[in-house]
């Protein structure tokens, strides 16, 4: 009986969807190329198109390269959330937004794949150093087990860092909490009544409530020009971007690199942005022109081309035989896994938590893809390819490419694997080496020094 | 676990621009995994005047896999079976990608007929006389959309006139025509043995 109860309701959030995307007028900007509805939880792609988070997770092969859906341009890192669009279609669209949280939630609960979920306090609060210090500190994509938060009750009580971000007030929409997995669908919607009424917002007004505040660049702080996405989801203008000289492109908000070259210009936020702000746009090219002429002058121009032939390098030379099928790394995205391969010991989800070799030893400390609760001090195993299961997959290869989303292969042996602890001790690199493995542990990679200091009390 | 939100989009953008388009697309019951769609044969072609119906079955993958499409109307052209209406067309098969819709697959498979491809055929009979004898080609081409393309939609009413005249319900007599695609002694039979 509640099973059917709860699929009439789900078919009513359906048959809203009709009716909200008339009342809410969705921009066909912001619809995605895939599902064809509002963008919900968006990644910016590399070559700046848009769509969902699941979206472009199902989009992605995990044998290979997955091309673009829309230009078929190669990428092999799937983006982090966008969260600077994420809480403006929020802000846009609140109506069909939350129509589309609650659909995706039920779909999650079904998989047991949880994609990461959003306090909008955390974002909204943010001066630079707030940020970084709330990603440092894991708050800024926050962690959600569905089962903790059904002992816990409230979604935010189970948070450890909901207290000490709320410092501003809030206007309407910022009380926006994300749904807990525990929270029945009726009271969800009596919720967003309650809210509603409290704040009504009407949709034509919707758009004109955006201001330049929220479509700020990462690195300049002024209205976005020209904005690009890196793959830790953060956005900047075009200009803003600095491009080391021989290392890779890292984002000056959260200190992660971004692999490939330069990322293409998101085209359809910046006609969005032309069209809300025609005025700060103009005043913008007027000052940016000069910036943009001396990159195309200098030595920007060859560099990018010179990314771009290396992504073109790297596509030819994926080593199959090192390819880690299905299996994704949960901090830099690259799915496959080409490569070292760490896998946790410890994380309980079905979907597992993952590193390629770069990223253990960078020593990340983000939470996963896939909301999994994984801890520092969780124990990793250093798997190896299956060269059976490679060999077998490279042989048909067509056929499992159906687009399953379930990313782990069945794991049976722990024959091909090395139990490892975090590479703090000298003792642990010893254990290596006896299992015949050679493996580099480099802390000069650590991105600074507080990260260094993050990991050491960490472990501790 | 087909996206059928997505599939009900579909047919909704479909129907909005069917006039003009000529293309349309109807599931075949209520599963929305089985559908037919529709598409005029090109102008300046051998199809020209012929309605041309295809089945779709979308895979439990779908859009992230292609959609398996299948003439249902006879087509004699070079990259579609005579025998059994498979279509060798790139996007319904490695070149798919989940941002192409059902209307836009069958927006090139109307391209297709008006731009076979005999160097990589899916009929080798139709290719070889494609290339060599290119008259009889058309004119066989012809000869099937007058035959297999037009009847079905010309003689509709007559046909479901006499099968309803054989006791069957009319509207069953009009689903069973839809799904054979128009072919009488076909829905006789299905509808005999249902």
């Amino acid at each position: 009986m509640a099973e059917e109860e709860s699929a009439q309701k789900m078919e009513e959030f359906r048959s809203m969807a009709i009716e909200d995307d008339e009342s809410e007028q969705i921009s066909g900007s912001f619809i995605c190329c895939v599902c064809l509805d509002l963008l919900y939880k968006p990644v910016i792609l590399a070559c700046g198109h848009i769509s969902c988070f699941w979206c472009v997770h199902r989009s992605m092969s995990g044998v290979s390269e997955t091309k673009c859906a829309l230009c078929r341009q190669p990428y092999l890192h799937f983006p982090s959330i966008c969260l600077l669009l994420h809480f403006l279609l929020l802000k846009m669209y609140p109506d069909s937004y939350r129509r589309r949280e609650i659909l995706t939630l039920e779909e999650e609960k079904k998989e047991g794949t949880f994609s990461p979920q959003f306090d909008a306090l955390t974002w909204r609060s943010g001066d630079e150093e707030q940020q970084k210090l709330s990603h440092s500190s894991q708050s800024h994509m926050k962690c959600s087990d569905p089962n903790s938060s059904m002992d816990t009750g409230s979604f935010r009580n189970g948070e450890p860092h909901a207290s000490k971000v709320q410092s501003e007030p809030i206007e309407g929409i910022d009380s926006y909490s994300p749904s807990s997995p525990k929270q029945d669908l009726k009271q969800e919607r009596d919720i967003i009544v309650e809210e509603e009424s409290a704040h009504p917002i009407g949709s034509d007004q919707s758009c004109k409530q955006i201001t330049a505040s929220d479509v700020l660049c990462a690195e300049c702080k002024q209205l976005l020009f020209h904005p690009v996405a890196l793959n830790c989801g953060h956005v900047y203008c075009e200009s803003c971007i600095v491009y080391p000289a021989d290392e890779k492109l890292t984002c000056q908000v959260c200190k992660s690199r971004h692999p490939g070259g330069l990322p293409k210009v998101c085209l359809e936020l910046d006609h969005f942005l032309e069209q809300q702000f025609p005025e700060e746009c103009a005043l913008r090219r007027l000052t940016a022109r000069p910036r943009l002429a001396i990159s195309e002058n200098g030595s920007q121009k060859s560099r990018n081309s010179g990314a771009d032939n290396e992504l073109r390098n790297s596509s030819r030379s994926i080593d199959t035989s090192a390819t880690h099928f299905g299996v994704g790394c949960d901090y830099c995205g690259m799915y496959p896994i080409i490569g070292y391969r760490y896998q946790c010991q410890d994380c309980i989800e079905v979907i597992g938590f993952d590193l390629c070799g770069d990223c253990y030893n960078s020593r990340c400390k983000l939470p996963g893809r896939f909301n999994q609760q994984h801890r520092p001090e969780h124990k990793f195993r250093l798997k190896k390819p299956r060269y059976v299961q490679n060999y077998m997959l490279r042989l048909v290869t067509g056929q499992l490419d159906d687009g399953s989303t379930s990313l782990v292969f069945p794991n049976e042996g722990s024959e091909d694997g090395v139990l490892l602890t975090a590479p703090t001790s000298p003792s642990d690199v010893q254990e290596d080496a006896e299992n015949g493995l050679s493996i580099d542990f480099v802390f000069e990679d650590e991105p600074d020094s507080e990260h260094q200091n993050n990991s050491q009390s960490n472990s501790n | 676990m087909i996206d059928f939100g997505r599939v009900q989009k579909e047919l909704q953008e479909c129907s909005k621009d069917s006039q003009a388009s000529g293309i349309k697309v109807s599931p075949k019951a209520d599963n929305l995994a089985r559908l037919v769609g529709t598409i005029p044969g090109p102008i300046g072609t051998p199809y020209e005047g012929g309605t041309f119906q295809i089945d779709i079955t979308l895979p439990d993958a779908y859009p992230f896999q292609p959609p398996k499409m299948q003439f249902a109307t006879k087509v004699w052209h070079p990259n579609i079976s005579s025998q059994s209406g498979a279509i060798c067309l790139d996007i319904l098969k490695d070149q798919w990608s989940p941002a192409l819709t059902l209307k836009t697959a069958l927006l090139s498979i109307q391209a297709l007929l008006s731009a076979p491809e005999p160097d990589d055929p899916q009929d080798a009979v139709v290719a070889q006389q494609y290339l060599k004898d290119y008259q009889t080609f058309v004119g066989t081409a012809r000869y099937w959309t007058e035959t297999f393309a037009k009847t079905s939609a010309l003689g509709v009413e007559e046909k479901v006139q006499r099968l309803v005249e054989m006791g069957f319900l009319e509207s069953l007599v009009r689903s069973t025509l839809d799904a054979v695609g128009g072919d009488e002694n076909l829905a006789l039979e299905k509808l005999c043995s249902a």
